[in-house]
């Protein structure tokens, strides 16, 4: 399994559209899961200043990832994979 | 498992079921429908749903195979305007009461068809959702909502028993007694156990059309 941050613009976005697009997106991974197609949201920064939206998912392809997202109707920009670090780690 | 997950979950089960390649909001509203029901009887206000005469398999929990759908942008607007609810009434995670509210002003598909049937209106809807929701926050928990330790023992206590079907605990007693309920006995010991699957050898349908008392 391979981690993926899914970056968002989201212009004016409030903390409602927020929770209603992460109540999406866990049933979509969810569901996915279920399906054979293991996809995991794990977390998401809103970085107020630039109206971004950094959300981190586990699965085993970018194309799961993507598929999550797009079930869930999120838009987004971008979808890249990452390297996992932690203060643990190093 | 929280109840927004449930709702979540047989709503795309639901639009699954029929083979519909999104999840709108038919099939979210039986999602919650199904989730605040007790045995396939949803009692909202004055209003008892049927969820059989709605097509809702109310026993049957998601399996099988798997059509894939995504939800559409009608699901999108509703979980927008649940959270809205959520946030009105100083909640912090959306469960599915807001959800059910959210339905309120839906005039069209299931919930229009509920509001003709049954004469629901936006403000009666939303009065029996915040009434069943205070009941559940005093700490009713619809079936749906039974933890999953419970969910998943597949024998009872005789106490336990008479709580699923509602009754009360000497009458349980008394159907184990006479034989009408099968149990067990741990071995060695007093206690009594009820294979959850008996339960329903106690149940009969009301028959349609004779007097009887509902």
């Amino acid at each position: 399994m391979s981690f993926f941050v899914v970056k968002r613009d989201l212009p004016g976005v409030t903390a409602e559209v927020l929770q209603s697009a992460g109540i999406r997106a866990k049933s979509c991974c969810a569901e996915m899961t279920g399906e054979g197609q293991p996809v995991r949201w794990i977390r998401s920064f809103y970085l107020p200043e630039t109206a971004q939206t950094h959300c981190y998912f586990e699965a085993q392809s970018k194309s799961a990832v993507e598929e999550a997202n797009q079930r869930a109707h999120i838009p987004f920009t971008q979808i890249v994979e990452v390297i996992e670090m932690t203060p643990e780690m190093v | 498992m929280h109840d927004t997950d449930s709702a979540t979950s047989l709503a795309i089960f639901a639009a699954k079921r029929r083979g519909d390649n999104e999840v709108g909001l038919d099939h979210i509203l039986l999602g919650c429908l199904r989730v605040i029901s007790r045995f396939g009887i949803v009692t909202l206000g004055s209003w008892t749903l049927d969820l059989e005469t709605l097509d809702v398999d109310w026993l049957r929990q998601p399996e099988g195979p798997r059509p894939k759908v995504a939800y559409s942008q009608e699901a999108v607007e509703l979980f927008d305007r649940a959270a809205q609810i959520a946030k009105s009434v100083g909640e912090s995670r959306i469960s599915v009461y807001h959800l059910l509210a959210a339905f309120a002003n839906e005039e069209v598909g299931l919930m229009g068809e509920l509001k003709r049937v049954h004469g629901i209106t936006s403000a009666s809807w939303r009065a029996a959702v915040a009434e069943l929701n205070s009941e559940r926050t005093n700490g009713f928990k619809p079936e749906g909502l039974a933890s999953e330790e419970t969910k998943l023992r597949e024998y009872l206590t005789p106490e336990e028993a008479a709580q699923t079907l509602s009754i009360h605990v000497q009458t349980m007693r008394a159907y184990i007694r006479t034989g009408r309920l099968p149990a067990f006995r741990i071995a060695g010991e007093r206690a009594i156990r009820i294979l959850r699957a008996d339960l329903g050898k106690v149940l009969e349908p009301l028959e349609v059309g004779k007097k009887e008392e509902c």
